[in-house]
């Protein structure tokens, strides 16, 4: 049946196909068909215009009309942030936003020039904010001023009908009762960006709306945020309220109490003041974060009210990198403080005994190079209580030695470095646990012996974050249990892994770290404190290759090595763990282990208000 | 070719549809623009010109070449929309323009007419009483690509046309019943896939035209004061430039996607309907072309493009009435956009082709 016509015509030479008889006539009556839904279709559309504009007609005209129908955004407000003992960290308080409504506005530059002259801005700054509004729908205020002060407020106010598109919205805003306090772990609000609602993570926010930007803030947005209501309201054509509609009331944000003990991170912010370095105090037992303070800190308000060039470029400043979380984010090589995680290793290996001894000279010779201990003269005999406490390099050269890259690089993630301790904020850092596949991959060479060496004191490749240190060493506290760190009170601790050591080994090594603060000879003697006994462990970060340097103090500060100090207390039955780095701080003992027994000492006087205590502080 | 002969079989109903749409379109523009605030309608005019020069081009040669080049029109239709994903101009978000200096082409529009034009190929090569499942393997994986690269773009409402006008095909092609219920199931089934594909704001779209309350300072908006400008416009509507409603501003993309609004707003319910029912009779007229062509390949054609047209213009309705989502469909001739009227006019030229062909065929 199949009819294919070769059919010339005067241009082309096509092919054509017809469609057989049956299938022409099943063609026809599917466009009949078609014609049918068509005219379905258009009945359809009319009868819901009729619907619209006839039956519901008056109703909406009503409503355009007057133009009557107005929406007021009812702001909700921000959860608050307390600290383990439920003081307010992060409140909220009612602030005034001076905001412009595009589309009611005749002439912009005249406005933004009244404006200038009304608020503490400038003409350029309102016209930038303006500006930058572009693309939002022109029936939401733009907000030119935040924070306004009452001046500002009475004169704008006092003026409001001469400005017409110009409005004064009550907003909460941030409120910080014990000044800026953990301004890292909290993190700042900041306007939402268009990018932010494009992306869906803030469903109830409109532009802008201030959300969480950084740390515990932008973690717990959707909980802190809580949801804005709105109020239907009928005005009439002056803009004038004549009745309330319907009212969708605000549902506040939920409140999030810390782990964060305030006295601690007070104690930990104090001491940090003028340094630049981080903190982290932990609870052993659970992983709970008791402190957690970054240094330089930045103030969280400056973002929500816009920030001046200067400002800018100084929370940027490339050395000193405020907006960093160096708790979190700073990977630093850990120095001595890796000895710990060596000698477990050693004892674990039975590369070791507890009463194994090396010879210190002052350096160890290997091939043709010399490695050199700190300490000029050597230490002499030397056993495994002797090399921790006074950090003997020699030593623990020696078990690098017996050890090897592998192990090493083994007891390193086991002992949780090279991997995020996986704390629910954003921009955790992982370090770096280098391992001889690493090495070839990456440079094509093979590891080097010089390089376990150095990788046993600590330098060289291994980078760790200031939280890791401190899970490190509340690892050796509490019997070798790697917790999750946590800082929201009611979540429950999180046991991770184990570090591959026996007790008893962590034990032992708990014990020698005693000597470090006790010992006549310990590293870090400025740590000892009277009626607790303190195990810590000081280390000190090479910033420039050894081989250049000269005297660390000569040095510009920028060369200068970082200090770094962990330590626990009480060294029995630990209950509190901390980290401490001092960037360019020179040595350990001397710089970083005063930070942490300012903490450590807070700590002790709060478990224990001895009567001398508080009649010291009322003195 | 265009001599007397073929001017006596042009369809001067079909014709005359096109000018009197285009006539109102230009009329609403001038309003929109008014309110946008740009003089949108002189460009807009340029495009009708344009557009109009194009469609006598696309009278002027013998579709049934179309046929044979369709595999070139398919590869063509994936370069432009893989190139848009390199050197395209993202605006808001979504990467659609190429910029040609003088005009900014987005590449998904001409792709809706090309898939009408290879689809139909494919179906007219393909001589069968009905088609079974394993007869679509082939051009569903063709329209796959094209519908990919637009949903990426992301164009959700362009992707889905493409497959609309795909399956308005494979219809006009009849299924066999079995294949049909499969079909049927599985794109029921495939409703959640898609959920999940769709980016956060593309959901809220359809969250918010459930329940447009729910935001009415976001998307909701939209539906809200779209509903509110069409119905305010009672029986004969509030006068050329008089909605208020478009001219203060409270209507969005008043001169694109939301054109129809501001129509029905200031034409009232009596301009609505002949507008609505100038876009049937041009319709009809096309079903007509494609019910009495006997070229197979012809007849498939016209279906597509009217189709096309057809869909784009319910769908661009439906929504401003708040009976469909939020989505950025072109009412076609009416919203303002070169790309739209130039693909629109060169369709129509396309079904004209045919119509001036048929009894040169008829042998």
């Amino acid at each position: 049946m199949k009819k294919e016509t070769k059919i010339k015509t005067p241009d082309t030479n096509l092919l054509l196909k017809h469609f057989e008889s049956g299938d022409n006539q099943e063609k026809q009556q599917m466009c009949t068909y078609c014609g049918l839904i068509l005219f379905g279709c258009f009945l359809f559309l009319c009868l819901r215009l009729w619907y619209l504009q006839i039956y519901r007609g008056a109703e909406f005209k009503e409503l355009s009309e007057k133009n009557s129908i107005k929406y007021v955004r009812l702001q909700s407000y921000r959860g608050n942030i307390l600290d383990r003992s439920g003081r307010l960290i992060a409140g909220v308080q009612p602030s005034f936003n001076i905001g412009v409504v595009l589309k009611d506005v005749q002439d912009v530059e005249s406005l933004i020039s009244k404006l200038s002259q009304l608020l503490d801005e400038t003409a350029t700054d309102i016209r930038m904010r303006l500006v930058s509004a572009k693309g939002q729908p022109s029936y939401l205020p733009v907000i030119v001023k935040r924070n306004a002060s009452w001046q500002e407020i009475a004169r704008v106010e006092a003026r409001l009908y001469r400005l017409p598109g110009v409005v004064v919205e009550v907003a909460p805003a941030r409120q910080y009762p014990y000044g800026t306090v953990a301004p890292h772990l909290l993190g700042y609000l900041g306007e939402v960006s268009l990018d932010q609602l494009k992306s869906g993570n803030f469903p109830h926010a409109v532009p802008g709306d201030l959300v969480g930007k950084s740390g515990i803030e932008l973690k717990f947005e959707r909980e802190l945020a809580g949801r804005s209501g709105y109020k239907m309201i009928e005005v009439d054509a002056k803009g004038r309220m004549i009745k309330v509609l319907k009212v969708q009331k605000p549902m506040p944000g939920k409140d999030i109490q810390l782990t964060v003990n305030l006295d601690l991170q007070l104690a930990a912010e104090d001491a940090l003041s003028g340094k630049s370095g981080a903190l982290v105090a932990l609870d052993p037992r659970n992983g709970q974060i008791l402190a957690m303070a970054s240094s330089p800190k930045f103030d969280p308000r400056i973002f929500s009210r816009g920030l001046t060039k200067m400002e800018w470029k100084e929370l940027n400043d490339p050395l000193l990198t405020p907006l960093v979380n160096k708790a979190i984010q700073g990977q630093y090589a850990p120095g001595s403080t890796f000895k710990i995680v060596m000698a477990a290793a050693g004892l674990r290996e039975k590369a070791i005994t507890p009463y194994t001894s090396f010879f210190c000279n002052g350096s160890l010779k290997l091939g043709r190079r010399r490695f050199r201990c700190w300490k000029k003269g050597g230490h002499g005999q030397t056993s495994l209580y002797k090399a921790l406490v006074q950090s003997c390099d020699v030593y623990f050269y020696n078990v690098g030695l017996k050890l090897g890259v592998d192990r090493i690089s083994k007891y390193a993630l086991g002992f949780g470095f090279g991997k995020k301790t996986g704390i629910d904020l954003p921009g955790e850092k992982a370090g770096f646990v280098p391992t001889r596949q690493w090495k070839r991959r990456r440079f094509r060479e093979p590891w080097q012996k010089g390089e376990t060496l150095n990788y046993s004191i600590g330098q060289g490749f291994l980078l760790v974050t200031p939280l890791q240190l401190a899970r490190m060493i509340a690892a050796v506290g509490n019997g070798g249990k790697l917790f999750k760190p946590q800082y929201v009170l009611d979540a429950s601790h999180v046991l991770q892994a184990k570090v591959p050591v026996h007790t008893g080994t962590l034990a032992l090594i708990r014990k020698d770290l005693v000597g470090v603060t006790e010992d006549r000879h310990g590293t870090a003697r400025t740590c000892f404190i009277e009626g607790i006994h303190v195990a810590g462990k000081t280390g000190t970060a090479q910033v420039i290759k050894q081989m250049k340097r000269r005297e660390s103090e000569k040095m510009a500060w920028k060369y200068q090595d970082h200090a770094l100090f962990v330590a626990m207390a009480p060294a029995n039955d630990p209950q509190i763990a901390v980290a401490v780095i001092i960037e360019h701080g020179g040595h350990g003992g001397s710089a970083a282990a005063p930070v942490a027994r300012a903490v450590i000492e807070r700590w002790l006087k709060l478990r224990s208000p001895k009567p001398s205590t508080i009649l010291q502080r009322k003195l | 070719m265009l001599n007397k002969r073929i001017l006596k079989e042009i369809d001067y109903v079909f014709l005359l549809c096109l000018v009197f749409i285009m006539a109102l379109g230009f009329i609403n523009l001038w309003s929109a623009s008014a309110a946008a605030g740009y003089p949108f309608q002189w460009k807009q005019l340029q495009w009708y010109v344009a557009g109009t020069c194009l469609m006598i081009g696309a009278m002027s040669f013998d579709y049934r070449k179309l046929s044979k080049y369709s595999l070139h029109l398919y590869i063509f239709t994936v370069i432009i929309l893989i190139l848009v994903m390199f050197i395209g101009k993202s605006v808001s978000g979504s990467q659609r323009w190429i910029s040609l200096g003088f005009f900014n082409l987005q590449p998904s529009e001409p792709a809706k007419l090309l898939m009408a034009i290879v689809i139909s190929a494919y179906f007219a090569q393909e001589e069968k009483e009905r088609f079974g499942l394993r007869d679509l393997v082939k051009p569903t994986l063709m329209v796959a690509l094209p519908f990919l690269l637009i949903f990426k773009q992301p164009d959700l409402g362009t992707a889905l046309l493409i497959l609309i006008i795909y399956g308005s095909l494979v219809l006009f092609a009849r299924l066999k019943w079995g294949s049909f219920l499969i079909i049927l199931g599985s794109v029921l089934c495939a409703f959640p896939l898609v959920w999940k594909l769709m980016k956060p704001y593309q959901r809220k779209r359809v969250e918010i035209f459930l329940n447009p309350d729910a935001d009415p300072f976001g998307a909701g908006w939209h539906v809200i004061q779209s509903k509110i400008a069409v119905g305010s416009g009672q029986l004969l509507g509030k006068g050329f430039m008089k909605g208020t409603q478009a001219q203060l501003n409270f209507l969005p993309e008043v001169h694109t996607d939301f054109a129809f609004s501001i129509w029905s707003e200031e034409w009232g319910f009596a301009g609505a309907v002949v507008l609505i029912a100038a876009y049937f009779l041009f319709l009809l007229r096309c079903l007509n072309i494609a019910q009495n062509t006997r070229d197979r390949f012809g007849s498939f054609l016209v279906f597509g493009i009217t189709a096309m047209i057809f869909w784009q213009m319910l769908i661009n309705i439906c929504m401003v009435l708040g009976l469909l989502p939020v989505v950025g469909i072109p009412l076609p001739l009416i919203s303002y956009g070169g790309s739209s009227v130039i693909t629109t006019l060169l369709g129509a030229g396309l079904i004209m082709n045919v119509r001036i062909r048929r009894s040169l065929f008829q042998g």
